[in-house]
């Protein structure tokens, strides 16, 4: 386990930026409230076996006890490393960038199987989205109850959505929460 | 018109050719002409122009008009015979009985009267049409005539003191001369009013015939005394007003005059063109006669008389241009009478057929541009009153489907026989007909007043485009004024707002999108980083950004169906606005509504946002009149309602525990609503909003703070705005008349119990306050507290005490010890 160098940080942040925008400032400096110290730690990144993981301070610094060989897992797993070195969130990553999104998308209950599924969101079962939103921006989807489903990137801007056609796509899908299920070994 | 009738009128009879030296003023004479002013002024009272003119044109008058000319002339000639009999007898003892000055006045106006009065009542018998008309116009002069003779029969009689003095020295043409002038100034007066009566009665019986009466009068108008001038004017147009035909007058062409035509039609042809030549010549004295101070009120109260009953007529649109101009002026009364004039041209499409509406549309557009958007809001409010017809789309669209289908057939029709000989004839046959209900569809069109649906379409699209080239330059004006200077105010802003919200829905979807940017920015929300926004927000006041607020969020309900568009930025300046908000300087009205629409009308479930919006609006009740507090009161419930995961504020599980969501702890200060966390805190708010000096709000907040273990949903069926008009300063009342409709509520919580617990016991004990035990309480408190005090303080002395007095010992000891010292030595 060692923290992120110099390119691999600005991959994760850019990552997560197109997702957060100017809340990812919460991301980082989250105050945490684990472990018995009074006064509350951060947050931080650290790269174990080509995995980021979001751990707080107090539970790293317990970490470093257990031998890298023995380590499986800390904190949360946010997304991988690829061999070419491109960063990947990961469906684990979710809880933290929906409680930060900017642009968030909400599907209406027909088509929510068919997101959880792998699929692509289309425009007829579209039911909700918010402002300004550019083609290539993160958008978290969630259904109508506000429970977050997955995320992915805007195909369109918000104004070309309103003149799409039924099938036409507008969040090419990236991980939704049907992966736990279906890629479970892969996570 | 007339018979060219050779008939040669006689000039009237020239009084007797005396030399004028031959006639001796004596003193006594000039008594008489002093006393009996009326008797020389018969010079002014001869109305030379209409001599000339009847002995000129008398041919071309009309028999019924030559009759009734040649009754007046008749009583013209008595009295001037009467006048001039007694002119030349200058002989006081041969005159008729003279009477005082008061006397003499009525004896001499009295004939006249008696001659007006009897035209007057002729006109009246002969012609029934018009006679209660002209009753009633004759009222309007007739009121001011007499209000004004009697005013100047006041002054005149100080006036005919002063002249007296000076005519004694003058010579008898001096002395008529300045009688003359006296009097013209009075009696002119009266003969005009009277002449005005006349024609105007002549007229309305009869227009056809009189219509040169028309220019007479025109020339009354055209005087140069004020008061005439506007008697002229307000009678002109009552005249007008009934006068103008129902279509507009077009002058007959060349050719057209060069056929020979029947005697009516020439007729017509006469009258109109007087018509249109003194409705010209008058409208043009009227705008000339606005540019004076004196004038202007009751050219411009003529004015929209005339654009509000006959905006079909010709010159529309010079009376138009004026109208739209004076919506400006800085006399109310003015702006007033051209605001509810436009206003009823907007809603009486029907008398002008939609054409006025473009016109007046694109004049005040023009007149919006020009002055840099720095305008009374009036100007741009009439716009509110404008409708559209959205059925026109449908009908235009079946015809364009019928006339498709007519073509198909005639097609076929046309392809089919083309293939046999024989059918030639049928086919012809069939084209006659098709040609002859052309033909006929077209003549039907031309001859039926209604406007073509195309026209009335295109006339619809011109509007809109020019309200809304309006409307976005206000928008654009505004944004460009905040951006560069400080304070600069926008009146327009608040009408363009509402109007944009009215016509949201007429807005083409390729401009929604700017136009949501545009409001985004006046908000003063966005993500943005640079100034240029921020000072935008600044500059514009708490009313005006919720203006923005709520006319977007109507923009986006009225494009539903387009897409359904979160506005997320909104919710964040609403949320932020609400805190901004103080009661004197902003318009409640205003907050409410947008309360309203943004949060009670909302189909959301985001819980975060909601309960975000619940904490700060209870926040803000404490802090804020009872009225705003009410409406808050009223949204929070509705909220409350709607969203059940937020009633775990109303519990007393601080940290919010497992539906808090990702925020742990509550911040007050933060920006947007999602991350203020307000899942994890509770509503202590309504806890001192129960003990509120307003029983209403009292009972609310205790309502809403029972709301999760109540069995019966009270649903209040009031609107946070009716909350609010109910509660402001101006009703002052402490009785609220919404109707409570009880519900029962048949959910079962697994958790009642012991929520029911927690809660009584939270209102137990905030409800069975024991005044005395508090008291006795806090006495003890007090009282332990003074008992320390004074202890402290005690001890204090006790301590100094103690230190003086093991100070005196010491000393004592070193004294002693100083003396046996002494002693020691001296031994």
């Amino acid at each position: 386990m060692r923290p992120l160098d110099e390119a691999e940080t600005t991959a994760v942040f850019e990552k997560l930026f197109k997702f957060t925008g100017n809340n990812l400032k919460n991301i980082v400096e989250n105050p945490s409230h684990e472990g018995p110290d009074p006064n509350p730690g951060r947050y931080c990144f650290r790269l174990h076996k080509n995995r980021v993981y979001y751990v707080s301070e107090s539970l790293v610094k317990r970490a470093t006890n257990i031998a890298r060989a023995n380590l499986v897992s800390l904190g949360m797993c946010i997304g991988k490393f690829t061999h070419s070195g491109k960063f990947h969130l990961t469906i684990q990553a979710l809880n933290l960038v929906a409680a930060n999104a900017r642009h968030k998308v909400w599907i209406k209950p027909t088509s929510e199987m068919s997101f959880l599924y792998g699929n692509h969101v289309l425009k007829g079962g579209l039911g909700r989205i918010t402002d300004s939103i550019a083609p290539g921006d993160g958008v978290v989807v969630f259904s109508m109850s506000d429970v977050a489903l997955g995320f992915g990137v805007a195909a369109k801007s918000t104004q070309d959505c309103r003149k799409l056609d039924p099938n036409g796509i507008v969040v090419l899908h990236q991980a939704d929460i049907g992966e736990y299920l279906r890629m479970e070994d892969e996570l | 018109m007339g018979k060219k009738k050779q008939k040669v009128v006689l000039p009237p009879d020239l009084p007797p050719e005396i030399s004028e030296d031959e006639i001796e003023i004596s003193d006594e004479d000039l008594e008489f002409v002093k006393e009996n002013r009326d008797y020389a002024g018969f010079v002014s009272r001869l109305d030379t122009q209409s001599i000339t003119k009847h002995v000129t044109r008398v041919a071309d008058v009309k028999e019924g008009a030559l009759e009734a000319i040649y009754e007046k002339r008749l009583q013209k000639k008595s009295v001037v015979k009467e006048n001039e009999e007694s002119g030349v007898k200058l002989d006081p003892v041969d005159a008729l009985p003279v009477k005082t000055l008061d006397g003499k006045l009525y004896y001499r106006a009295l004939p006249k009267k008696v001659n007006g009065e009897d035209e007057n009542k002729a006109g009246e018998d002969e012609k029934d049409d018009g006679a209660d008309k002209g009753i009633v116009k004759l009222t309007k002069p007739e009121r001011r005539a007499k209000l004004k003779k009697i005013k100047k029969e006041a002054k005149k009689q100080g006036k005919e003191l002063t002249e007296t003095k000076e005519a004694e020295q003058a010579p008898q043409a001096a002395v008529l001369a300045e009688v003359k002038k006296d009097l013209t100034a009075e009696e002119a007066f009266e003969s005009k009013k009277h002449k005005l009566a006349e024609l105007g009665i002549a007229l309305l019986a009869d227009p056809e015939s009189n219509i040169k009466s028309l220019k007479e009068m025109l020339q009354i108008a055209r005087d140069d005394n004020p008061s005439i001038a506007k008697l002229g004017f307000l009678s002109l147009l009552a005249v007008f007003k009934d006068i103008i035909p129902g279509y507009r007058i077009r002058l007959p062409t060349e050719k057209e005059l060069e056929m020979k035509v029947s005697k009516d039609v020439k007729k017509m042809r006469f009258h109109e063109s007087t018509l249109l030549s003194t409705y010209k010549g008058y409208l043009q004295k009227l705008i000339a006669s606005e540019k004076q101070f004196a004038f202007h009120q009751v050219v411009v109260r003529c004015i929209c008389n005339l654009l509000d009953s006959v905006p079909h007529f010709n010159c529309r649109e010079s009376l138009l241009e004026v109208v739209v101009r004076n919506l400006a002026s800085h006399d109310d009364v003015v702006r007033k009478l051209c605001y509810t004039t436009i206003k009823s041209l907007f809603t009486n499409e029907g008398k002008h057929g939609g054409e006025a509406t473009v016109e007046a549309v694109r004049l005040i557009a023009y007149h919006v541009k020009a002055n840099n958007c720095q305008l009374h809001p009036d100007f741009v409010e009439v716009l509110m009153s404008l409708s559209f017809d959205e059925d026109l789309r449908r009908a235009e669209v079946q015809d364009r489907d019928n006339k498709a289908k007519h073509k198909k057939n005639k097609i076929k029709n046309v392809k089919e026989p083309s293939k046999l000989q024989e059918n030639d004839r049928k086919k012809s046959k069939k084209e006659l007909m098709a040609k002859t209900r052309e033909e006929v569809s077209a003549d039907y069109k031309s001859v039926s007043l209604a406007p073509d649906v195309m026209e009335k379409i295109k006339m619809q699209s011109e509007t809109i485009s020019a309200v809304f080239e309006t409307y976005f330059r206000i928008l654009k004006h505004t944004m460009i004024s905040t951006a560069a200077s400080a304070s600069e105010a926008h009146p327009l802003l608040a009408p363009c707002l509402n109007g944009l919200g009215k016509f949201s829905h007429l807005v083409d979807l390729d401009y929604i999108g700017d136009l949501m940017n545009y409001l985004k920015k006046l908000a003063g929300g966005g993500s943005s980083q640079d100034n240029s926004s921020q000072k935008c927000s600044e500059n514009l006041t708490v009313s005006e950004r919720l203006r923005c607020c709520i006319v977007a969020f109507k923009v986006m309900r009225n494009n539903l169906d387009a897409l359904n568009v979160d506005l997320q930025d909104f919710f964040v300046q609403l949320y932020n606005l609400v805190l901004e908000y103080r009661p004197g300087r902003d318009q409640g009205e205003v907050l409410v509504e947008a309360l309203k629409i943004m949060l009670c009308d909302d189909r959301q479930h985001d819980m975060q946002k909601a309960a975000a919006f619940v904490k700060r609006l209870a926040t803000f009740s404490l802090s804020i009149g009872s009225a705003e507090s009410m409406a808050a009161l009223v949204t929070l419930k509705n909220l409350l309602q709607k969203n059940v995961k937020c009633r775990n504020l109303l519990e007393n599980d601080a940290g919010g525990g497992s539906v808090s969501g990702s925020i742990a702890i509550y911040q007050p200060y933060a920006t947007d609503p999602n991350l203020s966390g307000a899942l994890a805190s509770v509503l202590w708010e309504l806890n001192l909003l129960s003990k509120h000096y307003h029983p209403a709000i009292s009972t609310m907040a205790s309502g809403i703070s029972n709301m999760n273990t109540a069995q019966n949903q009270i649903y209040h069926t009031l609107s946070p705005q009716q909350a609010f008009m109910e509660f402001s300063l101006e009703r002052e009342s402490f009785n609220p008349k919404g109707d409570i409709r009880k519900s029962n509520n048949k959910r079962k919580r697994a958790n009642e119990s012991s929520i029911l617990a927690g809660i009584d016991s939270t209102s137990d004990t905030s409800n069975s306050i024991n005044e005395d035990e508090v008291s006795k309480k806090l006495s003890k408190h007090f009282t332990v507290l003074h008992n320390i005090k004074e202890n402290e303080r005690l001890r204090g002395e006790l301590d100094r005490v103690t230190l003086s007095l093991n100070l005196y010992e010491e000393y004592k000891k070193q004294k002693k010890a100083g003396r046996t010292k002494i002693k020691k030595n001296k031994i």
